[in-house]
């Protein structure tokens, strides 16, 4: 199985840069999420590792081969992209065969793998419809298939469920793991959305501006994002000053903790404080009132507004948060069991 | 339109009908007109007048103005489908697109005597090409390339085939996604192979439908082919003839009679062009 | 695909395949205007020659021939009367179809088609037939070539509004603003029919363009407009006559060409659909 470098990449079109410097290494059968809003440069990204566009600098090297000169057709990569781009054409069955025509393999061969293909992504029913005759949900499964099935040596998806309705979206992203799990397929996966990415991947690279912000697994990222961009576009976070004290640690929403930075007294910074962090308690004379209380069923989010603090959002647990209703005066504090925060900087 | 009558519908009708009330005046009403004179000669009911408006001098009149049509559609039609992808592949000049979009609107409608006229004093034997190769020891005429005759009509005729042509397929070579393209090349399927097996299946409904309106479109042009085919062995030569030149009436009937197998075959091409349209109606929503 | 120089193999094809196709449509144009322009006959045309003798003359006289001054006019009112007369018809229509059934889209395009279907020399018969009898003023008059110029301009017309609606997503933006309460005509006037302006321009110039060359209905008819008026010029006056035949198509095709930059400022993308 295939393992991808890519090194020093830059690209611009025209004035704008769309890629700074980007360096990206891919395990064997590891699935890499590209991650962030748009124009970010993570489409372009995945496209220069496709062949689609050339890079002003940098390598693109896959099994150590250096593929920065191959176009697209001797890449040997599979790809599924947003539109599905099923050629309208042909049926599902024919779409499917087309890769395997093109690498003129026998005709009993191509009926094993597509009648294998349409079994592993359920597509029996549609397997002999047109393109115009399917759903979104069913077009992608047979955009998979079709890309898999030429044992492609890395697999491309480009933001393939941004297309498709919300409840489509999570069992095919589901789907998608489950086959480049069974078929340990390297993989990049393109998305906007950090549910996507944080769900599936094996690493996720948090892109903005051209650039590289943290490449990481996903509950590295959640919990040590690396500075304020990524800790702000991985969940929910909150953004609260901290003060350093007398002993090397952190005054934090009341509570004194550590971080891996050793504060100098007196030094100010600010921590990202996750919500599920945070402890709402009756207090008459608390500093913060409660804006809003939302069932969300095992946890409620509880929003805040404090007096110095601002908008804090707090995650707790349901059946603590009985009786906090709208209006409450309340005091916010990290919970007992957090010993140490992350520090994204100066505000 | 058949739905249940709610205040909108009466509004479609009231829409409808005016067009209705025009396109029966003016064109169903009047083919009408035509084609019952048609199998009427003399006055009585029976087919003698449209089988004599396909024998003799007739027959040789459709045929050749099915061959120039034809020829002219399918050659007008090849050029006018690569242009339309030459330019929609070339993203400089940027220029390119828009003056060929305003060059076309203005050359399909071009015909006419003029236009004969610029190919005489091009190639014909007084033409400005034909005298620059005649010094140069050719003599254009040997290999055909005059203004008059049956190839001469083809040439000109292109002239408003080709535009027409490309601004009929500019829609549809806009609907190639490119996407369909990288999708074939990351599989590893050369160009040639896309165009192949993806390119041309789906232009070809609306490549077929274009040629033929090019066909439609040639088949009763007039004032070029009355200017370069003084011999008139073309059909609406013939019905103008044989209307404005005979007082005769059973020429008369005639020329309604040669007019009503143009109508049918010229409607025939015009149901063709429908069914490749429904065609690619259904592919273009993917 | 990838972005490359402009110096590949498959880029030199196009760029010959175009400049052949561009020299096709230019030669006779400038063979038309050496005629024009040029008093020296072809006959006599020698290299060195070659740049002498060139004057508008023949272009001046032709234009202020009274007969053709009149024919201008006349083909001009004639051009305005088509396009109202084509988009009033026709703007109605596919709205409607578009809004409502646009599953009717290919029988509508075919029954545009019609009117081509049909030699210009019998709709004229059946039409003279049918008025001669009952009123006879409106043959006689030049009005009369208003309906048949909107008939044989209806193709592009409809083909070029119906892509204009599909393009805004008509049905939808109509279903939209219902739903918030507009009335129909509301709809239509200050939702679709701004929308459109680019559709309705694109076929105003196709009907434009048609009606400053049609021959055929106009001669059929007997009447003067332009293009008759230019053949009977030419008939006397051939030099002049194709200088003037050149003036008018340069003519057209500026004028189109501004109508679309101006638009394109707008930010509407003129596409000049055809069937």
């Amino acid at each position: 199985m295939a393992t991808v470098d890519m090194a020093g990449i830059r690209k611009t079109f025209g004035p704008s840069v769309a890629l700074e410097d980007f360096s990206l290494s891919i395990a064997s059968g590891e699935l890499v999420c590209l991650l962030g809003p748009s124009g970010c440069g993570k489409t372009t990204a995945l496209r220069i590792l496709a062949g689609f566009e050339r890079p002003d600098a940098g390598t693109v090297v896959v099994e150590g081969r250096d593929l920065s000169n191959d176009p697209p057709e001797k890449r040997q990569f599979g790809m599924v992209f947003q539109d599905y781009s099923l050629f309208p054409n042909m049926t599902a069955r024919q779409n499917i065969d087309f890769g395997l025509k093109v690498q003129k393999r026998s005709a009993a061969e191509r009926k094993e793998i597509i009648d294998r293909m349409i079994a592993v992504t359920a597509l029996e029913p549609h397997a002999d419809k047109f393109p115009h005759q399917m759903s979104g949900g069913q077009k992608q499964r047979v955009a998979l298939a079709r890309a898999i099935a030429t044992s492609p040596k890395v697999l491309l998806l480009d933001e393939p469920l941004s297309a498709l309705d919300a409840k489509v979206r999570e069992t095919l992203r589901d789907e998608i793991r489950r086959l480049q799990l069974e078929i340990g397929v390297t993989t990049v996966f393109v998305t906007h959305d950090q549910h996507e990415a944080l769900a599936i991947a094996d690493r996720v690279g948090v892109m903005s501006n051209g650039r590289l912000e943290q490449l990481a697994p996903p509950r590295e990222l959640y919990e040590n994002p690396a500075n304020a961009f990524v800790a702000s576009f991985i969940g929910t976070v909150n953004k609260l000053p901290a003060e350093g004290l007398d002993d090397g640690r952190w005054r934090v929403l009341g509570r004194s903790v550590l971080s891996t930075v050793t504060a100098a007294p007196g030094a100010t910074n600010v921590a990202a404080v996750r919500p599920e962090q945070v402890a709402v308690d009756h207090a008459d004379d608390g500093t913060a009132h409660v804006q809003s209380a939302s069932f969300l069923g095992p946890i409620t989010r509880v929003i805040a507004d404090d007096d110095t603090l601002g908008r804090v959002i707090a995650d707790i647990i349901s059946a603590d948060a009985v009786g906090i209703s709208p209006g409450q005066r309340v005091r916010l504090r990290l919970r007992d069991d957090v010993s140490d925060i992350v520090l994204i900087g100066e505000e | 339109m058949r739905a249940m009558f709610r205040r909108e519908n009466r509004l479609g009708l009231f829409v409808v009908i005016p067009f209705a009330a025009f396109v029966f005046l003016f064109l169903v009403y009047p083919t009408a007109v035509v084609l019952w004179k048609a199998i009427t000669p003399h006055g009585a009911l029976g087919t003698s007048g449209l089988v004599r408006a396909l024998s003799g001098t007739y027959r040789t009149g459709f045929i050749q103005s099915i061959a120039i049509s034809g020829w002219s559609a399918v050659i007008g039609g090849i050029v006018g489908v690569l242009l339309a992808l030459v330019v929609k592949s070339l993203k400089r000049p940027k220029w390119l697109h828009p003056t060929l979009d305003s060059w076309s609107a203005v050359a399909s409608q071009l015909g006419g005597v003029g236009l004969a006229f610029a190919f005489i004093a091009l190639i014909g034997t007084q033409g400005i090409l034909t005298k620059v190769f005649n010094s140069m020891g050719i003599n254009l005429a040997d290999y055909g390339i005059t203004a008059v005759g049956f190839w001469g009509l083809v040439v000109v005729y292109l002239y408003f085939q080709i535009p027409l042509m490309f601004l009929v397929m500019m829609p549809a070579v806009n609907g190639l996604k490119t996407s369909w393209r990288e999708a074939a090349a990351i599989m590893g399927a050369s160009p040639a192979r896309y165009w192949w097996s993806v390119g041309i299946p789906l232009l070809t409904p609306s490549t077929l439908g274009g040629m033929l309106l090019l066909f439609v479109n040639a088949f009763t042009a007039y004032a070029t082919a009355y200017v370069l085919n003084p011999s008139g062995a073309l059909v609406p030569l013939q019905i103008r003839f044989l209307l404005q030149g005979n007082i005769i009436t059973g020429e008369e009937d005639l020329a309604y009679a040669i007019v009503a197998w143009v109508i049918i075959l010229l409607f025939s091409s015009l149901v063709l062009i429908t069914v490749m349209q429904r065609r690619t109606l259904r592919w273009s929503s993917q | 695909m990838t972005s490359q120089s402009r110096f590949r193999p498959a880029n030199i094809v196009k760029w010959v395949f175009l400049i052949a196709v561009g020299l096709y449509f230019f030669l006779p144009m400038a063979a038309m205007a050496r005629f024009g322009f040029q008093s020296v006959p072809t006959a006599l045309l020698t290299p060195d020659k070659l740049f002498t003798g060139w004057s508008f003359s023949g272009l001046w006289t032709a234009i202020t021939d009274a007969h053709m001054v009149s024919g201008m006019k006349t083909s001009l009112i004639l051009v305005v009367l088509a396009i109202l007369l084509n988009l009033v018809l026709l703007v109605p229509l596919a709205i409607v179809t578009e809004v409502r059934n646009p599953r009717l889209r290919p029988y509508l395009t075919a029954l545009t088609l019609l009117p081509w279907v049909i030699p210009p020399i019998a709709l004229v018969v059946g039409v003279a037939a049918t008025f001669r009898a009952t009123v006879p003023w409106f043959l006689a008059s030049v009005l009369s070539l208003v309906p048949f110029y909107a008939l044989w301009s209806m193709p592009f017309t409809y083909r070029a509004l119906d892509a204009g609606l599909q393009a805004i997503n008509a049905r939808t933006l109509y279903e939209a603003s219902r739903s918030m309460g507009a009335s129909f005509w509301t709809i239509i006037f200050r939702v679709l029919l701004p929308n459109m302006r680019a559709s309705m321009v694109a076929a105003s110039t196709l009907t434009a363009a048609m009606v400053l060359g049609e021959f055929a209905f106009a001669s059929l008819l007997l009447k003067n407009t332009l293009p008759t008026e230019m053949v009977i010029y030419q008939a006397k006056n051939p030099r002049g006559g194709l200088a003037f035949a050149i003036f008018i198509m340069v003519l057209t095709a500026v004028a189109i060409g501004l109508v679309v930059r101006s638009l394109r400022r707008q930010g509407i993308n003129f596409n000049a659909t055809g069937i």
